[in-house]
């Protein structure tokens, strides 16, 4: 009995809970900016430990012990809580998400629906942020992030369905055990895939669709007045983001941490989410920013009724 | 202390400042950034916000009018927080000093830590520039 709590207290806080999640986080930011400064004929960070691997370490180390200013004009009570809000909503979402074997932390019927109300809230977080820096940039990047979220999210709900419905249930752990038997879920709905990608780069700000925080439009958008401590942990939680949206890829299409036995479930899952972060920065190089006119075209002609039609389809054919 | 002084010195990151010049010195940070030079090896990025930044890199001749926007800027910039002064006409005014409307140089008005010459100063003398802005920052605190 004590031994079992024991053992779940240091899955909560070490492995695969809180210190992995931060590790892979600053790991996987790494692997973006490399990965992309590659894509460039760059070298990427390359002097801040062996080839620049703790440069997120640094950076995050510097901001946090910088001077953290809080302007006169701001909320202040709601300017230093939202860095912790966002901070934590994607930490709870990863705990629904199974990696060491086909069970998450948390697991219970309908935390699909849970993960995308965090996507959502995240979002919200971010307007209020924006609003409570009461600076004219940061109220343009939160007005941005919310009017992108209105494209997106739709799309991206109807297509995270498709799983669902197959798998006749709502958990991601359940659809993740759906796949160990069926096929993977790429396979019967490359459609599906395609969509979700493309809406968690907006979800993530991600260089086509990083209208929110453009830098030659609005200094640094909704994160503008943002220092010292309060941006370190913007940026954690940014890359948590990350993390989040390449392990919901991963366990709703390539059947998360499932595998051929040779290698152990985790190494699958580590190998899949690394596949869907490389996808996400490699769009990310390729493209320019698109106008939010755009981007809100293109979502409610083109990627809706795509979605619809996936679920369409899943209908018609039963696997 | 020492892990902190090790984090500033590995990610310090640049606000790019047009002070009226010509755009000569500006083509050259620009240089700097690019894949040629790619500064980020050093964990260097530009950002455009005042308060995610530690470096200010000047460039151009401090004009009486933008003397007290660039004030504001370096206010609004958090500690611990340094400046370059890029370029002949940031140093000391260049070609336009004794203008009527020109400052004699840029630490007429704010602190600056380093002076990189030329017109336009080489990219890599720019990035030589603010790897003497750490190094100096790494013997003066103990």
């Amino acid at each position: 009995m004590v031994q079992e709590a024991i053992i779940s207290l240091l899955q909560i806080v070490i492995f695969p809970g809180f210190l992995f999640l931060i590790l892979a986080a600053f790991f996987y930011e790494w692997v973006d900016r490399k990965f992309v400064a590659r894509l460039q004929n760059r070298y990427g960070p390359l002097h801040t430990g062996p080839r620049g691997l703790l440069q997120p370490f640094a950076d995050f180390l510097k901001l946090l012990s910088k001077e953290d200013i809080i302007p006169y004009a701001a909320d202040k009570l709601l300017f230093s809580a939202v860095p912790i809000f966002l901070l934590s909503l994607p930490l709870t979402a990863l705990f629904c998400i199974p990696i060491i074997n086909s069970t998450a932390l948390i697991s219970f019927e309908g935390d699909l629906i849970l993960v995308i109300f965090i996507t959502t809230i995240i979002v919200i977080s971010v307007f209020i942020g924006a609003w409570s820096s009461t600076n004219r940039f940061s109220t343009v990047g939160g007005m941005r992030a919310c009017l992108q979220m209105l494209g997106y999210e739709i799309p991206m709900t109807i297509a995270m369905a498709g799983p669902a419905i197959v798998a006749k249930t709502l958990s991601i752990s359940k659809i993740v055990q759906w796949q160990t038997t069926g096929l993977w879920f790429i396979l019967t709905q490359p459609l599906g895939f395609i969509i979700v990608t493309i809406c968690f780069l907006a979800e993530l700000q991600k260089i086509p669709f990083d209208i929110p925080k453009a830098e030659t439009e609005v200094v640094a958008g909704w994160l503008t007045e943002f220092s010292g401590k309060k941006l370190a942990l913007l940026r954690l939680a940014e890359d948590l983001e990350l993390v989040l949206a390449g392990s919901i890829m991963a366990s709703l299409y390539l059947g998360g941490p499932a595998g051929f036995s040779f290698m152990p479930p985790f190494v699958w899952f580590i190998i899949k989410l690394t596949v869907c972060i490389l996808i996400l920065s490699n769009l990310r190089a390729l493209f320019a920013r698109f106008r939010i006119d755009q981007l809100m075209r293109g979502v409610w002609k083109y990627l809706t009724p795509l979605a619809l039609l996936q679920i369409i389809l899943v209908e018609l054919i039963p696997w | 202390m020492g892990l902190i002084k090790w984090a500033r010195t590995k990610s310090p990151w640049l606000l790019h400042f047009n002070s009226g010049g010509c755009a000569g010195c500006d083509i050259e940070v620009v240089a700097a950034l690019n894949p040629k030079f790619d500064i980020e090896r050093f964990g260097m990025l530009l950002k455009g916000s005042p308060r995610h930044s530690d470096i200010l890199v000047l460039t151009g001749p401090i004009t009486f009018q933008i003397k007290n926007r660039l004030k504001r800027i370096y206010n609004q910039m958090p500690e611990p927080k340094f400046v370059i002064a890029i370029g002949s006409c940031a140093i000391s005014g260049g070609v336009y000093r004794g203008c009527y409307n020109v400052h004699e140089g840029a630490d007429k008005v704010v602190p600056v830590d380093v002076y990189v010459p030329g017109c336009p100063p080489k990219p890599e003398a720019i990035i030589d520039g603010i790897i003497k802005v750490l190094k100096n920052y790494e013997k003066a605190t103990p």
